[in-house]
């Protein structure tokens, strides 16, 4: 799993040498700014199912059309995949910001979605909206401190971004 | 190869739940430069820890530098030396990222075998492996023996918290046992 960590060791490692002084100043660096990653890791865990819950209804909402039947969010069965999506997607944010890279979206979300959505015919838009939705509804300071909003939203962009 | 961070990501997705212990991460990140010292501490000294260490372990065993013994010619003896090395830049790796996988995988792995195929006696191993563990905890507790360093005493002079770095002096020593017992 990449981390600042994890890449500061492989190239060291490539190269035979022990960690040396611009190593350690990379991983410093790295656990600096971990404060504000983890207390978004932190508020997002703890309110991870409303959030999901309120991206959902909003993708929904949007596109009604999603209820008709034969479509995706038609059944009770579908409703719930739908649910678990989001929450998945976002789950996997809250990963990135524990690691403090795109690493868990990369590898477990992105890697193989443009195929899977593909063969399954599932519309991609919904999940954007229903992440852009998460994107906009976070507020500072009511949620969590700004500079915690700012790593939690680039990891939505981020999510957005491969979705789109 | 994961740290501390992606350890804790990778045993959540087992469940399928979101990171919960948030805490230990934060002490981990509070803590972070002590250990960021720990591990300069050991990369600053690694070449005088691993002579010491190989030299130690000729000490307790001449027959090691004897025609027939594993340290004899030169050539073996180098490759003694350079392997303590390495064994040592893996434990340090480990320290530095707070997970033994990066020492597991690309050390630990088939190392027993390589051994077993080359000749090398493990017995020996482990003891210089031994004395790498004493000396990483004296130097990360920057409290190096006066008696026994004379005058070679040589300190890092970081400041040293009240319990001399106790979890990262355990945590050293738990990934030096964890090469100890995958060589026996």
């Amino acid at each position: 799993m990449k981390s600042v960590v994890t890449t500061v060791i492989a190239s060291a490692d490539a190269a035979g040498r022990f960690p040396s002084t611009s190593d350690l100043e990379a991983v410093q660096g790295s656990i600096q700014r971990a404060g504000a990653r983890l207390e978004a890791a932190e508020k997002l865990a703890a309110n991870l199912d409303n959030v999901a819950k309120e991206a959902y209804d909003a993708c929904i909402k949007k596109y009604s059309y999603l209820n008709n039947e034969g479509e995706a969010n038609s059944t009770d069965t579908f409703k719930a995949k739908c649910a678990r999506d989001i929450k998945h997607y976002l789950r996997l944010v809250q990963y990135c910001l524990v690691v403090g890279g795109t690493g868990p979206l990369d590898e477990w979300g992105i890697a193989g979605q443009r195929e899977v959505y593909r063969s399954l015919g599932l519309p991609t838009a919904p999940y954007v909206e229903a992440l852009s939705f998460a994107r906009n509804r976070g507020c500072a300071p009511r949620d969590m401190s700004a500079q915690a909003l700012t790593e939690y939203n680039a990891l939505l962009d981020y999510a957005i971004n491969s979705l789109s | 190869m994961l740290d501390a961070f992606s350890r804790a990501v990778v045993s959540a997705d087992a469940s399928t739940s979101t990171v919960t212990d948030i805490n230990a991460l934060k002490a981990f990140v509070a803590s972070g430069n002590r250990r960021l010292d720990a591990v300069n501490a050991i990369a600053s000294n690694a070449s005088c820890m691993v002579s010491d260490a190989v030299a130690g372990m000729i000490c307790e065993n001449q027959g090691l530098i004897q025609a027939g013994g594993n340290c004899y010619p030169n050539r073996r003896m180098a490759a003694c030396l350079r392997d303590a090395e390495i064994i040592l830049r893996y434990v340090t790796y480990a320290l530095l990222a707070g997970d033994a996988s990066a020492l597991d995988d690309r050390c630990l792995n088939g190392l027993k075998e390589t051994y077993a195929a080359l000749g090398v006696p493990t017995t020996s191993t482990v003891r210089a492996v031994q004395i790498m563990k004493a000396q990483a905890a004296a130097h990360i507790q920057d409290n190096p023996s006066e008696s026994f360093a004379g005058a070679k005493l040589r300190k890092m002079g970081s400041i040293v918290v009240e319990d001399r770095c106790a979890s990262l002096v355990a945590e050293a020593s738990s990934y030096f046992d964890r090469v100890i017992s995958a060589l026996s």
